[in-house]
């Protein structure tokens, strides 16, 4: 593996794929910004115009309007609304199913949204009040058949939000990046490896080793990784 | 007998691998008592779990078939106007002021 001489900002760009490092198209996003957002001159998080707008609308005391303005804020939200619940089920149709719900009370009860000013503080708003209580419904039929308490199940499907919970899919990409090229060489394989769809057995046999060696390498790479990406959030 | 309860570290690979392949009731099912617990007091699973949502939204929610987002308000406009169907058809909710209807002795009283 040769030097390669890249600002630090570029190396996070790059991920180690079969030997040599490959741009795996990180960069575009971070430089592009979630789509939601643009930045006064104090480099601030503000929402775009059309968001604006359409939340204006969504927060009137008339039931009509409030539904007119339903379909400007889905076009504008929903993109960025089911990524983030996509982490937390990894399932499509469950993320839509969730999120109409979810669009559905918006409608009904907006008043949350009524001082919400940037990107982030609607995410948050939106997932502490509409998508948690939402999320908890999804398995909540299922508790009386698990050997799980209904704490950890909510833990699990809903959890509280943590530090990287708060973080938009640019700032995440970002972090992601820089804690990855800190990794070290089999880790960031492994990683890599599962994030492209491979099961553990494959990882086990492209590392040449076995199964129980690369969960654990997995779980410790995992929690290094928590690690380094919470020192990420302080910096920040 | 031997041990066939699993670890922390392969727990937290099955959910990661449930998550990642969208299927996570089947690994919520296959938890037995023993490892629910052992979940239950471990700190280092909930910390690898926070990472493994994350990885799950920076690795997989974009690859995800998303509908298009014109389709979906229609959908929610639906959602919406069934909640309105169904605001409109509910019963009227009691008065709760105190105020009621004349009682039936009250009717048939005659006025002095």
């Amino acid at each position: 593996m040769g030097k390669i001489s890249v600002t630090y900002c570029e190396v996070n760009a790059f991920l180690y794929k079969g030997g040599s490092f490959c741009v795996v198209g990180i960069l575009p996003a971070i430089r592009g910004r979630d789509a939601l957002e643009r930045y006064d001159g104090s480099n601030r998080r503000l929402m775009n115009k059309r968001l604006r707008n359409a939340m204006k609308g969504l927060t009137a005391p008339d039931v009509d309007r409030r539904r007119r303005a339903m379909e400007p804020f889905v076009r504008e939200t929903f993109q960025v609304f089911i990524r983030y619940l996509y982490r937390y089920l990894g399932n499509e149709v469950e993320c839509e199913d969730v999120l109409e719900d979810v669009y559905a009370d918006i409608w009904e009860n907006p008043n949350r949204l009524r001082d919400v000013e940037s990107e982030r503080q609607l995410l948050r708003t939106v997932y502490l009040y509409y998508m948690r209580k939402r999320l908890r419904e999804v398995y909540r039929r299922m508790n009386r058949h698990l050997y799980l308490s209904q704490n950890d199940l909510t833990n699990l499907t809903a959890p509280e939000l943590g530090l990287l919970d708060t973080m938009s899919q640019s700032e995440l990409k970002q972090a992601l990046g820089r804690a990855m090229g800190r990794l070290k060489a089999r880790e960031r394989r492994a990683i890599e490896l599962w994030l492209q769809g491979m099961s553990v057995r494959a990882i086990a046999n492209e590392l040449k080793t076995t199964v129980g060696a690369v969960k654990m390498l997995k779980f410790r790479t995992i929690l290094k990784l928590k690690e380094m990406m919470s020192e990420y959030c302080h910096e920040e | 007998m031997a041990d066939m309860n699993r670890k922390i570290q392969e727990l937290l690979s099955d959910y990661a691998g449930a998550l990642r392949d969208g299927c996570l009731p089947v690994f919520l099912q296959s938890l037995t008592r023993q490892e629910g617990r052992e979940l239950t007091s471990s700190r280092d699973f909930w910390e690898a779990a926070e990472v493994v949502r994350v990885l799950n939204g920076v690795g997989f929610a974009d690859k995800a078939a998303i509908a298009d987002a014109g389709l979906f308000a229609s959908r929610v406009d639906a959602n919406i106007a069934s909640r309105l169907k169904k605001a409109k058809s509910s019963p009227r909710p009691r008065r709760t002021n105190g105020a009621r209807s004349m009682t039936k002795t009250q009717k048939t009283e005659k006025p002095i």
